[in-house]
This record gives C-alpha cells, structure tokens and sequence, in this order.
C-alpha cells in the first residue's frame, strides 16, 4: 500500500523529452470516441465539484458554434490545495497534452490556460511550455500535422479566490469583476464571450490524459465503482510529511493515508479533526477518519472530497481561532454580488470574534451563526456562497459542547 | 487572438510604474470605450493591483489554514515589528508595503512569504528578517 502514481510519473520540464503518444492517439480517433473514453473511465471533476468530466464534454460536443473554448481553470487558491501547481511545475507537457486533447474532443479551436497570479513559477514554466509547443507544432495550425487547429493563450489572474469559480473565471478573462454568473445558461451553451465553453481544472485535464493513454478500461478498473483512476491528495496542516501523494481511489483510507504517507500527525500531539477538501468542506473528526478515500465514502459521512487538500489538525488549537481563520478566508473572497454572501461571511466572522473574546458561544448564538450561515448556502448563486459555512458547521456539529461558553448561565438556555 | 487581454494590460501597467496610475485608467477607458468607473472597478476588484503606489518591495504573507497551525501569526508580528507597519501599509522610505493574504498555494511548506514574484516557504522569524535584510 503507498501511492499509485500516474499523473506523478515521467516528470520533465523538457519538451524533448516528452513523449506526446496520448495526443498522437487521440488525434487518430474521432472527437466523439475521445469523449466515449472518457465517459466509460468515469472521470470526474478534480477542481472540487465532482461534476463528471465526459458528460461536459460530450454537452459541449453537441453545440455547434463558430467558435467553441476550453479553458483549462489553473486559478488553485482552496486553501490547503497545492497539487495543480504541482502539475504544472513538474508535469507541465501532460497538462498540456490535456488541454489539447480536450479541445479536440469537444471540437473547441480557442483555449486558455488560466494561471493564478502568485503562481510565479508555473507561470514561467507555462509561457515556455506554450512557446516551445507553438514551435514543434503541436499547437497552431495542423497539430503534428493532423487537421485539427487549436490556438492556446495565458492568462495570469491577479488574485482573486472566486475566479477560479468558472463562471468569475470568465468574467475574469473578459476583462471585467471576477463575479460569478447566474446559471442557467451554462457555460457550455453560453461561456466565454458568449460562445460554447468548457471548463476543466487542471488535474481533471490531465488525468483525461492519462486515460487516453492507458485506455478507459484499464484506468477504469483503477478505483472503486463511484471513483475511478487515481487522485491528487494534499497534505498539510499539523502532518509530518506534508506534500502532494497520489492515490488509487479506495485503496487506503484517511487514516492510512495520515499515516501511512503523512506519517501522522507531526510532533507525536493527537490528532484532533481533518478537513477533506479544503475549507469549503466539512470536518471529520479523528474516530471518523477510517473511511475510504473515495468520493461516495466521503459524501456518505457528510463531507466532500473536495480538491482533494486534506488539513490535518490536532488538538492544540482553539477550536474558535480556527473558525475566524476559516471565516476570515470567505469574508475576504466572496465576490461581493450576493448579499447574503458578501454581508453574511462578515456577519460570521464579527460573531466568532466575539466568541473568542468571551470565550465561546451561547446555544443561542449558535443559532443564530447557524441560520446565517443556512441563508448563505441556500441564497448563493455560485459555490463559493454555497459552501462557505461548512466548517463552521460541521464543527459545531462535532464539537458544540467544547464551543460553549462556560459559567453562563445564557449558555444553557 | 492576437491583440492583449485587459487583464494583461494592467498586468503591464502595473508591472511598469508599480501601480496603475490615473493617466492610464483613463487611456484604457478610452481605448476600450468605456467608463472610467468601469476600469476603476476591475482594478479594484483584483488584490494584485493597486492605484496607489507602493513599496518596492511588496511582502504578501499568506494567513491561511494551513499557514496559521504552522504559526504565520508569529511570522506576520516579527514582519510587521521589523518593518515597522501594519498589514495593508507601505513603509515611509517606501520600501516596503506588507499585506497579510490568503492562500498562496505552498499549504504544505508553511508560513510562507511572497516578496514580489518570489516565494519564500518553510520560514521562521529569522530566515524571514534575513530574506528582509538582504532586499536592497
């Protein structure tokens, strides 16, 4: 048991040393069984949602428009997550070898790579990356000589959370307010500039990647039934070994991986809660981890596998430090379009900060952050809003009696 | 596909004088015709642009989960000791300007402190002031 490495493997930053034989194959196929490929691997989105990869494509297959995008969403800021980056740093020709790929099976001729700002280095290594393949031919005009053309451009974002929400994310490379859209339309009916556009995170691409090289069936007989393939898993918080490790889905649980690739919790203090998929998620207590990775074990005890960014935390934290930190985080990012959202998270985070002062909450106050954080999740428009609550609470969830205010006697009521 | 996104413009400008001054947000209103409001709007939008000028340096210290169990408060004190400002301030001799951020995305190699375009990671107060002390 350890890591099953896919993605990870052939690492170079070298085009010649690259071997491009999933796009060479897909490239001899027609856009149609690219997608029925990936469709029978039943890979689903790495960004965070889960939404399952070959249904957009083959959605967006259908339309038919003069121009059609892929946007390859390189915006990483989920705290905790850090494994597209990884990508791009030591994979960057397979992320490439994605996005071409995708394009070519949704039939789109425009796309961009849209890459954080504070992303220095995957930013430089890309801007090579599309000057060398612009140069071997493998973007342009007759990609390695096939009739497919495909055009790929760079964008840095300039730091903002929300636009790696991919409806921010096109309002971003339009020039405007990363604000998120009201959905329906879909991006994949009406995206970037009002043209048919699919959005894939990193990962996502580059795992399409691999299953084109592989093939459906054996990347398919990878995982469980729900959760096929492998995923990127990120390490950090009170771990040992932090890092990105890359895991065939249940084949270890979040203890085993904590343990195991982590090697447990760091400085020998006890483990106190995970939180799966970065701070939109919810937490899972220490008893709860013997769960295995995959995304129907983890919805199944009330959280989500998110991107993938597991925070490991242990018991030496104020339980109510942690919750301004998370609330913090969404007070600052939230795009400000939604009122619940922009005044809500602001709500949040002056009421746990006045918890902190005094020392924990009354059961009413609970309430009342409780039914803020419901007004959120059911008014928001867009992912951001929906999720933002969850640590909060999942916590009191978990651990309301550790949150209360002691000597009250309003704490009771 | 040819001609410069708008993000990629303030990239630019900002990236030249250090901040997007007002002569240009009005040459950009003009150029893409529209208000000036509309392209104050984007800028501010965006954290890493800024219409004010700032140090030349600019420390981005992430506070983020993973970066705050791992001590990035004690980080952002000594930083902010040392410099003599408050997170969001630029230093008189306008050297520094500190903003204390979210995620930068290096979660696993905490606290972390960008200067510029350069990422600084696994830092304590010491590796940190002599990072500072080397900036000229």
């Amino acid at each position: 048991m350890g890591e099953r490495q896919l993605l990870k493997k052939e690492a170079t930053t070298d085009i010649t040393e690259h071997n491009f034989s999933a796009l060479e194959k897909a490239l001899t196929m027609e856009g149609a069984e690219v997608v029925k490929e990936i469709k029978e691997a039943g890979l689903k989105g790495r960004g965070g949602a889960g939404f399952p990869t070959g249904l957009k494509w083959e959605l967006a297959l259908a339309e038919e428009a003069d121009d059609k995008y892929l946007i390859c969403n390189a915006d990483e800021a989920e705290t905790g997550t850090f494994k597209d980056r990884y990508l791009m740093e030591n994979v960057p020709f397979k992320v490439l070898e994605g996005i071409i790929i995708a394009a070519y099976a949704v039939g789109a001729n425009k796309g961009y790579i849209y890459i954080r700002g504070e992303y220095s280095k995957p930013i430089k290594i890309f801007t090579k990356v599309l000057k060398d393949a612009y140069d071997e031919g493998l973007l342009g005009a007759s990609i390695l000589d096939s009739d497919f053309n495909f055009d790929l451009r760079l964008i840095k974002g300039a730091g903002a959370y929300i636009c790696g929400e991919e409806t921010a994310l096109l309002n971003s490379i339009e020039g405007k307010r990363g604000k998120s859209r009201t959905k329906p339309p879909y991006p994949i009916q009406s995206g970037l500039f009002g043209q048919p556009t699919v959005v894939n995170n990193v990962e996502t691409l580059t795992s399409a990647r691999e299953i084109i090289d592989l093939g459906a069936e054996e990347y398919g007989a990878l995982g469980t039934e729900e959760s096929k393939g492998t995923k990127l898993v990120c390490l950090s918080g009170d771990i040992s070994k932090p890092g990105v490790y890359e895991v065939e889905f249940g084949e270890l649980t979040i203890r085993e991986i904590i343990e195991e690739l982590g090697q447990g919790v760091k400085n020998d203090e006890q483990l106190k809660f995970i939180i799966p998929g970065g701070a939109s998620t919810s937490i899972i207590p220490a008893e709860k981890m013997d769960v295995d990775y995959s995304y129907e074990a983890i919805a199944e005890i009330g959280s989500s596998l998110g991107s993938g960014a597991i925070i490991v935390l242990d018991d030496t934290h104020s339980l109510l430090d942690l919750m301004v930190n998370v609330s913090r985080f969404f007070m600052d990012e939230t795009c400000g379009t939604c009122f619940p959202c922009k005044d809500g998270n602001k709500q949040l985070n002056y009421l746990l900060k006045k918890a902190v002062q005094k020392g924990g909450f009354t059961k009413k106050e609970i309430e009342l952050i409780r039914s803020i954080g419901e007004t959120i999740i059911l008014s928001a428009r867009c992912g951001l809003g929906q999720t933002s609550s969850n640590f909060i609470n999942s916590i009191f969830d978990n651990y309301q009696a550790e949150v209360l205010q002691r000597g009250n006697e309003d704490a009771e009521n | 596909m040819e001609e410069l996104s708008f993000l990629e413009k303030l990239h630019n400008l900002q990236d030249t004088y250090g901040y997007i001054p007002e002569r240009e947000i009005s040459n950009l209103a003009e150029e893409a015709d529209i208000s000036r409001a509309k392209v104050f709007g984007v800028i501010s939008f965006y954290s890493m642009f800024y219409t004010e000028p700032t140090g030349k340096y600019i420390v981005r210290i992430c506070d983020s989960l993973s970066c705050y169990v791992n001590d990035s408060e004690d980080l952002v004190k000594a930083v902010q000791d040392y410099l003599e400002i408050e997170d969001g301030e630029t230093s008189k001799d306008k050297k520094f300007s500190l903003e204390v951020v979210e995620c930068l995305g290096h979660c696993g190699e905490g606290p972390v402190m960008m200067i510029n375009n350069k990422t600084f990671t696994q830092l304590n107060e010491k590796k940190a002031l002599n990072i500072l002390k080397e900036c000229k």
